[in-house]
């Protein structure tokens, strides 16, 4: 094992002590980030270039640069950086050969097939170091007709099925496709699976002392991630429909995403469903002059009010609620139902979560710092939070290159 | 078949609904002996989620609740009655981890807290997932997926602009929750074999959607750039990367898609070529990215008026051999009785249930080489393993079992 990484503070996380060489781009940096965000010490090898990450925006002030992408920011925190040009230079396939053979895990998102040339393949790796865990991310695993096909995160999304889930109505959006959900989720959920395969593997080496190979398909990691859409298919025989703002169902299901008076979707995940809470729901709403209806008797049994069922109360209250939310900021009907026991919601963009002080009162907001941004400033932090061993950020995302030199000297 | 890689690791599993039972999926399917803890007065309702198998609900023959649970057993036990919370101290202390995703408040007000879970096992991890954690102001609030995705930002990232959100159709921060809190069990239990030492985890749905929004945030943190402006979200036009054609183009036959990214000069020139180079492609309105993007809609309309004409699997191996990131935009049952790659790797697997029968399931994923997961049974049916858990788990007599069935504690 290499000497502690110089001025930064130890880490705190459960997986301290563990050595991760990253051999990744887009597809693979977040699993890197989970592993190095609890502790593990992780370098990242790239090539002369760098990580093709590194040319994906948003840049800082828009003004593209290796150092400058925020989606490598992002997904690259506590790592170290080494530039190796191990493709093209025995040497530095050398030097990377002797980095992974002093690390518990190689985590790599290369097409199958191009590291066996550099005796970088699972086979050589294991030789002089069996208890090595090489984690393999592709878009569709090691193997099959699809095995070299090349995947965008649309792309994944699209093959693997969740995609196809997403959309609208055709009286909503006439012809619209099925629709991509944003934010690289097909590379991130590939990501999760890999990450669980990794801990796995670590648990069966804490026990056994044996290393392994994982074979991360994100393909398979997207397929089994499609919920109710998989289960109609086993049992019913059905494709599941997909529906504006809402679950895709078997048959058409009533709306839950409604358009408050800030422009704001509002999300009535149902509304009432046990008598207690219908009657807050209905005191709040006529205290605002609405649902006057509400007092008369027929609206009193559960039954008639639940959704999905056709009664005219149940249509009569969709129709009140819409009126409602319409007439309303969502913030103030979310909050006013999740007050009533609803679990209602607003449909934030990504940066107003930063308005809420929910989250920062839980200290969820970390600082990140980088070229050409004089102030620290906030992004997402810990997914989690550990009592004996949290989450940690103790540095920011390397640049390019940024630790050859102390990473080379370690190896000495 | 070899021991499982998480044999030996016994989950007292208090989850309900999606997001829980996901994460004790992932470690059932990894060989833990994951015990469901249910009461049939406060039963998972996914017990009753569609599609049944049947002409009406039984609390076991829903192919959803199916679906999630496999490899898993369920023991009846009230934990409000004196009787059932004794026995479920003594399954606490005989368990490696506690999983739980009850509104906050609730294991508390059980009398089965931290502090508690602690005292009958000192090494114990207790993992809860809730909508908003377990501290904060607003912790008393709550989730469903639907609701995670909303106040997270992803709903809002999925769209056309100009309309109401497309959202996710499904939940996927049920799914996503539940595979952040199998990682944090396998890392506490990481950390336990080193230091002997367990922990408290909490975990936020809404926060671990947040984390998937990182550049979108930052994009606003250092340049000022809100989400809600014009033209965003923008539909399946590429976000980040901005490249151009990025879209799902319509095929022959009854909603059938073809996805297609072209991410660079080189995919541009490969997917004309691919086309036949017809003329309008070579058009200097669409020379460069930058010309791309500008002309985006009416490129579309050019590449769409191409693939209407065709299978979308067809020109999915045109386009792949050519070098062009292209996929069939597949349902369920594409990848099912389509999808040549999920069969050629084994994806599909069955298990006999008692009440359904036959069951069809997927795979697990990742793929290990030396400790493979596996499909060992179907979902449990309520109460399958009560006996089995409390006479070979727990060590009761059968007339202690009897006593406990005579007070009402195992109902």
């Amino acid at each position: 094992m290499g000497a502690q990484p110089s001025s930064v503070e130890s880490a705190t996380g459960p997986l301290a002590g563990l050595r991760v060489i990253e051999l990744c781009n887009e597809l693979g940096q977040l699993a890197g980030k989970l592993l190095a965000d609890m502790g593990a010490e992780v370098i990242k090898v790239e090539p002369p270039g760098g990580s093709s990450a590194r040319a994906i925006g948003p840049f800082v002030k828009d003004i593209p640069g290796p150092d400058r992408s925020l989606n490598f920011w992002y997904h690259n925190t506590n790592k170290r950086s080494i530039v190796l040009d191990y493709a093209g230079n025995e040497f530095d396939a050398g030097i990377l050969r002797g980095l992974i053979e002093g690390a518990d895990i190689f985590l790599e998102d290369t097409e199958p097939g191009t590291l066996s040339p550099l005796q970088l393949d699972y086979a050589a790796l294991q030789a002089t170091n069996p208890g090595l865990i090489h984690c393999a991310i592709t878009p569709f695993g090691q193997d099959g007709p699809w095995a070299h096909y090349r995947v965008s995160d649309l792309v994944a999304l699209a093959a693997g099925g969740p995609m196809r889930m997403n959309g609208y109505n055709e009286e909503d959006v006439p012809g619209a496709p099925p629709i991509h959900g944003k934010g690289d989720q097909a590379y991130n959920t590939a990501c999760h699976f890999a990450t669980i395969g990794i801990l796995v593997a670590l648990y069966h080496r804490d026990t056994t002392g044996e290393g392994q190979y994982i074979d991360a398909s994100m393909h398979e990691a997207l397929s089994c991630t499609t919920e109710v859409g998989m289960a109609y298919w086993f049992y019913k025989r059905t494709n599941v429909l997909r529906q504006t703002g809402r679950h895709a169902a078997a048959n058409r299901t009533d709306p839950w995403l409604y358009r408050a008076a800030d422009g704001r979707g509002l999300l009535m995940f149902g509304i009432g469903r046990d008598n207690a809470t219908w009657r807050q729901i209905k005191e709040w709403f006529q205290s605002e002059g609405f649902g006057r209806q509400f007092d008369e008797p027929r609206f009193d049994s559960p039954a008639a009010r639940q959704p999905g069922r056709g009664s005219t109360e149940s249509s009569e209250i969709v129709a009140e609620a819409k009126t409602f939310f319409e007439a309303h900021d969502a913030a103030f009907s979310y909050r006013g139902g999740q007050e009533r026991g609803q679990s209602w919601g607003v449909v934030y963009s990504p940066d107003e979560t930063l308005a809420d002080p929910h989250w920062h009162d839980r200290g969820f907001f970390v600082t990140a710092s980088g070229e050409d941004v004089e102030a620290p400033v906030l992004m997402p932090g810990a997914p989690y939070i550990f009592s004996a061993t949290p989450w940690q950020l103790r540095r920011p995302a390397p640049k390019l290159g940024e630790h050859t030199a102390e990473i080379l000297a370690e190896l000495v | 078949m070899a021991a499982l890689p998480l044999a030996g690791v016994r989950v007292c599993d208090l989850t309900w609904i999606i997001a829980g039972p996901t994460a004790t999926r992932v470690l059932a399917d990894f060989g833990a002996e994951v015990i469901r803890v249910e009461h049939e007065q406060a039963i998972d309702a996914i017990r009753l989620g569609r599609p049944i198998i049947g002409d009406a609900p039984t609390l076991n023959n829903s192919g959803f609740f199916n679906y999630f649970n496999r490899n898993k057993k369920s023991i009846l036990l009230n934990a409000r009655h004196p009787d059932g919370m004794t026995i479920l101290k003594r399954l606490v202390a005989v368990s490696d981890v506690v999983v739980e995703n009850f509104s906050n408040g609730v294991l508390e007000s059980w009398g089965l807290g931290y502090e508690e879970l602690k005292r009958i096992r000192p090494d114990i991890i207790y993992c809860s997932i809730s909508g908003f954690g377990h501290s904060g102001r607003d912790k008393e609030f709550t989730t469903w997926g639907p609701t995670a995705q909303a106040l997270s930002g992803l709903t809002f990232m999925s769209g056309l602009p100009g309309e109401l959100s497309a959202g996710w159709g499904y939940s996927y921060m049920d799914h996503t929750a539940g595979y952040y809190g199998a990682m944090a069990v396998l890392m506490a239990l990481h950390h336990r074999n080193r230091t002997g030492e367990g922990q408290y985890i909490d975990i936020s749905q809404v926060e671990a959607g947040i984390v998937l929004n990182g550049p979108a945030i930052l994009d606003y943190t250092v340049n000022g750039r809100r989400g809600r402006r014009e033209g965003m979200p923008p539909g399946n036009h590429a976000w980040q990367p901005a490249v151009a054609p990025h879209n799902a183009y319509p095929c022959r036959g009854e909603d059938r898609w073809l996805a297609l990214a072209v991410m660079n000069e080189a995919e541009w020139q490969a997917l004309v070529r691919a086309m036949d180079e017809p003329e309008w492609a070579l058009d200097e309105r669409f020379a460069t990215n930058e010309c791309r993007l500008a002309n985006q809609d009416e490129l579309d309309r050019h590449i769409a008026a191409w693939t209407v004409e065709c299978d979308e699997y067809e020109l999915m191996g045109l386009l792949q051999a050519a070098g062009v990131r292209a996929a069939a935009c597949q349902h369920a049952g594409d990848r099912f009785e389509r999808d040549p790659q999920l069969a050629a790797r084994d994806w599909w697997h069955h298990l006999p249930h008692p009440e359904i029968g036959d069951c069809e399931y997927d795979g697990v994923a990742p793929k290990l080489s030396a400790s493979p997961g596996g499909l060992r049974s179907a979902s449990p049916v309520l109460g399958e393993h009560t006996h089995e858990v409390l006479a070979g788990v727990l060590g009761m007599s059968d007339s202690e079992i009897d006593d406990a069935l005579a007070s009402g504690a195992l109902m």
